[in-house]
């Protein structure tokens, strides 16, 4: 059964019927008993529409995936050369996953026994800024830890020494971090967890020297 | 579903899935950098739902290659994901494009858009018995190209109807019709 209404019934449910049409269109509706349970049923659609469960592909895709991107299945990085960039979302989006993590990643490293975390020494000699840990799976991100170093250190005299303490203190702890996660995953190199904590503390310090050196330019 | 953007379709998450989208922000950095077991991760992720966008708009036999064909075309793109959104909601975007720019090949483009409820026949006159058994996923598979895609877009992926119009290359007035007819078809698919 059909009316002058039925085909304004999805507007109605989506909310694009509005003013006098609305008015008029729901003074009919309490009148017609068709237009109630078709109004019902579209209703039913949607609601089943927006419930319905994703499902994956019957095959692994990943290795046909990894192969025409040239990668290996259980590939460790990409050999093609590639724009490096992070977008200071990114970055704060990461610090915050860091900080829900760290609690949990300090027990499963310790659990490895990887490495015993010292306790923390503030240097009292002048802090360089410069601190080079070895990255050999991404020299990209080490050259660009390295630029953003150099030009920390170009900007450091534009910093109080409390300030240049503070960041050096930092990246030291931040250090300390990447090497422990290295340690970890050295023993259990599919560990998806080690490799997240490792990738988030290597771009916590890409942040902390990009503020660093933000901070450190815009006062000289 | 949720619109957090205006004119971008979010993928369906939950306050507690924000710090994995947290996570997956770091991965997709990470991978824009090279790391191949970043990539991994996110295509674990992802698969499921860019997969069942791709079965549900193309249907299942170009499934599989269009949803490699997603992911390859993720990985050469993600030097553009900046993080302002979600990688889900960009890699889904990312996802309706590919499909949309196959529809070609496919024989699925714009030439099938009819503005009539009688294509929808097929779908709607079925014998009773059948349809009240028919799974509501194969209901949809069996809409005509165009409603399927609109309904598609619209009532499972959260498109407006002047964005869908936009990627399809229609008019919002064709898109609100073809939903609908979509809908009428639909609705005697339902359980009982």
């Amino acid at each position: 059964m059909t009316d002058q209404w039925t085909d304004r019934l999805s507007e109605y449910l989506d909310g694009e019927l509005a003013g006098t049409e609305r008015t008029a269109f729901e003074a009919h509706l309490a009148s017609c008993d068709a237009c109630r349970t078709t109004l019902d049923e579209l209703r039913r659609v949607v609601t089943n529409a927006r419930a319905l469960d994703d499902r994956p592909p019957a095959a692994d895709l990943w290795p046909a995936v990894a192969a025409r991107i040239g990668l290996s299945a259980r590939s460790q990085a990409r050999p093609m050369a590639r724009r490096f960039s992070f977008s200071v979302p990114q970055l704060a989006a990461a610090s915050v996953v860091l900080a829900l993590l760290s609690g949990g990643a300090a027990w499963l490293l310790g659990r490895r026994g990887a490495v015993a975390t010292p306790p923390l020494v503030v240097s009292e000699r002048t802090p360089t800024l410069l601190n080079a840990v070895v990255y050999p799976g991404d020299a990209r991100y080490a050259a660009q830890v390295a630029d953003l170093e150099r030009a920390l250190a170009r900007g450091r005299g534009q910093l109080d020494t409390a300030t240049v303490r503070v960041i050096e203190r930092n990246l030291r702890i931040i250090d300390r971090a990447i090497r422990n996660a290295q340690s970890a995953l050295a023993a259990d190199p599919a560990n998806s967890y080690l490799n997240l904590h490792l990738a988030q503390e290597m771009r916590r310090k890409l942040e902390l020297l990009r503020q660093a050196a933000t901070l450190a330019g815009a006062r000289s | 579903m949720e619109l957090t953007t205006p004119g971008v379709a979010t993928l369906r998450r939950d306050p507690d899935q924000r710090a994995l989208g947290d996570a997956e922000t770091a991965d997709a950095a990470l991978a824009a950098s090279g790391d191949g077991r970043a990539f991994e991760r996110l295509y674990r992720a992802h698969v499921a739902r860019v997969h069942s966008l791709v079965r549900r708009m193309v249907g299942p036999d170009h499934a599989d290659d269009i949803a490699q064909d997603v992911f390859v075309r993720a990985w050469t793109k993600l030097a553009t994901f900046r993080g302002e959104a979600a990688f889900g909601t960009w890699l889904h975007r990312l996802a309706v494009n590919v499909i949309l720019a196959r529809r070609t090949t496919l024989g699925t483009e714009r030439g099938r858009y009819h503005d009539s409820a009688d294509i929808l026949d097929g779908v709607a006159g079925r014998p009773a018995a059948p349809e009240l058994s028919m799974d509501f996923e194969e209901a949809i598979g069996r809409l005509p190209d165009g409603a399927r895609q609109v309904f598609v877009l619209h009532d499972i992926e959260g498109y407006r109807h002047e964005e869908i119009a936009d990627m399809l290359g229609i008019v919002a007035g064709t898109s609100k019709s073809q939903l609908h007819h979509a809908r009428m078809a639909l609705r005697k698919h339902l359980e009982r």
